[in-house]
């Protein structure tokens, strides 16, 4: 042993490059374990398919998991913000999870047409519900007319309700917008918040812009968003102007909560579910948690909000909800894709569906609609009804512009002009 | 056998100049300790320098993180430049590092001097002022965020107009002028103990002796902690300086929990920026260029501030 150390030029060399040689075997395997992906699948075998989905998909793939007994799964489940760092990454790095959250259309780093773009999703369009999906909502779907999502339905944007607070305004849900502000000012008479606004939590800023988008452009122009990708239309020369100047009235006549860009989107929820405010304009899909602040769920209902002063020009917002999507280059795509099939079932679209409070994809007999969608019902059937402005539009950047810009708007740090420059640059950027 | 290892120098005729000195040098990295050390130095370099360093190529690319990479040159450093988000994040990132390292080297340095005093309840005092440290950035942002309620019953609003200071209520988030100050004085309540602890050890050091003597001298209380401790303390204020100055300069969870960097881009930070960029909007290649630009300015920073506070030490 002491000899051996003796000879210390030849055992220092030695030492240094067994030491160098195992960091190069670590680094050749790490290098290994990522890049063994193959497309095509089939040689699962039995084995253990990746679930990662995000939290608001748990309760139903929890539902559905447990039925389906053809593969079996590993889920995890994660925030979204999360999940978008997490799955991004694995995609990039070759070693996506097999079946994976994937986001509707287009405009956020995990939608569908942003991965699809890069080949990495399984094309789907061979299964049967493919054939089901609504023409209206199939750029949610489909790239190149290709689907490579998976999708149980859509939720709507409103106005989340207080029934109790309503009645002691005497007021009913209006069906336009002069009615809309005429409920707002007898509840503010009655010494009540109209509209709680949780604007600090970012995503709930672009929420009332959404509900009115749908009347103020759509139902004028229905081919907006193919000519603002055409160059030929833009946020500042449309009726995205007449949304801002509607958010910014509501504003000015005191209809919403002091500070809405201090207040949370917890705050916001609690102010309605305990009757402080009348209502909240929200997505759908947080109706579940509305329900658990109120004392009594049956407390609370929704309505459209008309964003036009004729009740024929009111159209709704009705997004596809987050869906899944089986990665092209994982190991067990086959296992996935029947995985997917198998969801797609009306039954299981149905169960997604109520589990979630969304309306689903397509219905049947069995499809049961929370009673609070159902005054948006007709507005889907009539054709207007878009998705979510943010499914369509071309890069990752604009929806977080359009959340600075409306705080900016509410914090009076900008004028409705600069925010709709702002959002007309962001959307030509490549 | 250490002598085997190392022969003494000393034995050896040295070699005059350069080349004498490179292979002293070179002696020194082949030596024992450095045997010890490799293991680790391996797996750190796999695990740190090595992605560290091969991600520096991704700065000069427009990679969004999915598909293929193409080399556009100096692009996103020109982008750096004339971004206006990216411009605005810097000069918060500023303010805030200057506001934090002021504000919590001052409140660390009189916490330190109180508990320091004989007083009885000195060791769980200590252990109270240091406790939020140890708690996660992202629950003491979430924390704040009731304390910053702005409803006027609730939270720090509630306390205020409960001692009769309600004119002094404020949407302490909610304001774009506000907002990043609200983050220092979170950052301040979290950190303020923890550079406490390290002004604590400083004064530790400081021998009794010299107090004693300068009593014996005259000097009143102020004139011995500036001429006795402040000079003995210069080792503690180097290190929370620049803690202090590179934990403000790389400030991402408490912003990220507590505003997004929001209202508006009101608290955007460089990191908050950088994040964004990768994660948000898939401008993989930009996100680099602005981290590698982050990491040179806080190299560039700590370096400075060690040339100048360690000569001020006192040996």
């Amino acid at each position: 042993m002491t000899s051996s150390y003796g000879t210390a030029a030849l055992s220092r060399r030695g030492f240094l490059g067994l030491t160098g040689g195992v960091a190069a075997m670590g680094a050749l395997a790490a290098c290994g374990g990522t890049s063994g992906g193959s497309s095509g699948g089939g040689g699962g075998g039995g084995a253990t398919l990746r679930l990662v989905a995000v939290a608001d998909q748990q309760k139903p793939l929890e539902l559905l998991l447990k039925e389906y007994t053809k593969s079996k799964f590993s889920a995890s489940y994660a925030p979204t913000d999360q999940v978008q760092t997490s799955v991004r990454t694995q995609l990039g790095a070759g070693n996506a999870p097999d079946v994976h959250v994937v986001f509707p259309g287009d405009g956020s780093a995990m939608s569908m047409a942003q991965i699809a773009q890069a080949g990495l999703l399984a094309d789907l369009s061979d299964q049967a519900w493919t054939k089901r999906i609504p023409p209206g909502l199939k750029p949610a779907f489909q790239k190149d007319g290709k689907t490579f999502l998976y999708s149980a339905g859509s939720s709507v944007i409103g106005a989340i309700y207080n029934k109790k607070v309503f009645q002691e305004a005497g007021v009913e849900p209006p069906t336009t917008w002069s009615e809309f502000l005429d409920v707002c000012e007898k509840i503010k008479k009655k010494g009540k918040v109209p509209i709680a606004l949780g604007a600090q939590t970012q995503w709930v800023t672009q929420l009332i812009t959404y509900a009115l988008v749908p009347s103020t452009v759509y139902a004028k122009n229905p081919k907006f968003d193919e000519q603002m990708r055409a160059g030929s239309a833009s946020f500042a020369n449309s009726g995205w102007k007449d949304a801002f100047d509607m958010y910014l009235e509501l504003q000015k006549r005191g209809y919403f909560n002091d500070n809405p860009n201090g207040t949370t989107l917890e705050q916001q929820t609690s102010m309605v579910a305990t009757g402080k405010a009348a209502m909240a304009i929200q997505v759908s899909a947080v109706l579940p948690d509305f329900r658990k602040a109120a004392s009594n769920a049956d407390d609370l209902d929704m309505f459209p909000v008309p964003g036009a002063d004729d009740a024929n020009q009111v159209w709704v917002p009705a997004g596809v909800v987050v869906g899944l999507g089986v990665s092209a280059r994982g190991k067990n795509v086959d296992e996935a894709k029947a995985f997917l099939e198998f969801l797609g079932q009306q039954q299981n679209m149905n169960r997604w569906a109520e589990a979630v409070a969304c309306v689903p994809l397509t219905r049947d007999s069995a499809s049961k609609i929370d009673p609070v969608l159902k005054s948006f019902l007709p507005f889907i059937d009539a054709n207007k009804a878009v998705p979510f402005m943010d499914q369509n539009w071309p890069n990752a950047e604009i929806q977080p512009a359009h959340f600075a810009v409306v705080q900016e708007l509410l914090g009076g740090r900008t004028t409705v002009a600069k925010a709709l420059a702002k959002l007309d640059e962001t959307y030509r950027k490549k | 056998m250490t002598s085997t290892l190392r022969p003494a120098p000393a034995k050896r005729a040295a070699p005059p100049g350069a080349a004498a000195r490179r292979r002293r040098r070179g002696a020194r990295f082949l030596s024992p300790p450095w045997w010890f050390a490799a293991p680790a130095l391996a797996i750190y370099a796999l695990v740190v320098l090595y992605p560290s360093l091969s991600g520096i190529v991704y700065a000069f690319t427009d990679w969004n993180g999915l598909g293929e990479r193409s080399f556009n040159g100096l692009a996103n450093f020109s982008k750096l430049f004339d971004d206006e988000a990216a411009r605005g994040s810097l000069v918060n990132t500023l303010l805030l590092t200057v506001a934090i390292v002021l504000v919590q080297n001052a409140v660390g340095l009189l916490l330190a001097l109180g508990v320091h005093a004989k007083i009885k309840s000195r060791t769980v005092l200590r252990v109270v002022f240091f406790a939020p440290a140890v708690v996660s950035p992202v629950m003491v942002a979430f924390l704040w965020k009731y304390i910053y309620n702005p409803s006027p019953d609730a939270g720090l609003n509630g306390i205020l107009g409960a001692v009769g200071l309600g004119g002094l209520r404020q949407d302490w988030l909610g304001n774009p002028d506000l907002a990043i100050w609200s983050i220092a004085g979170m950052v301040v309540w979290q950190f303020a103990g923890y550079s406490m602890v390290i002004f604590l050890a400083g004064l530790e050091g400081v021998p009794a002796e010299l107090h004693e003597a300068a009593m014996i001298d005259g000097a009143s209380r102020w004139q011995r902690f500036r001429h006795v401790t402040w000079p003995l303390l210069a080792p503690a204020v180097t290190i929370n300086l620049m803690l202090s100055t590179i934990g403000g300069l790389k400030l991402f969870d408490q912003v990220y929990a507590a505003t997004n960097g929001g209202p508006g881009h009101a608290s955007e930070t460089l990191s908050t920026v950088l994040y964004k960029q990768a994660f948000v909007f898939g401008n993989y290649g930009y996100s680099t260029a602005i981290a590698l630009v982050l990491a040179l300015f806080v190299a560039a920073v700590s370096m400075i501030q060690i040339h100048y506070l360690r000569g001020r030490e006192v040996a």
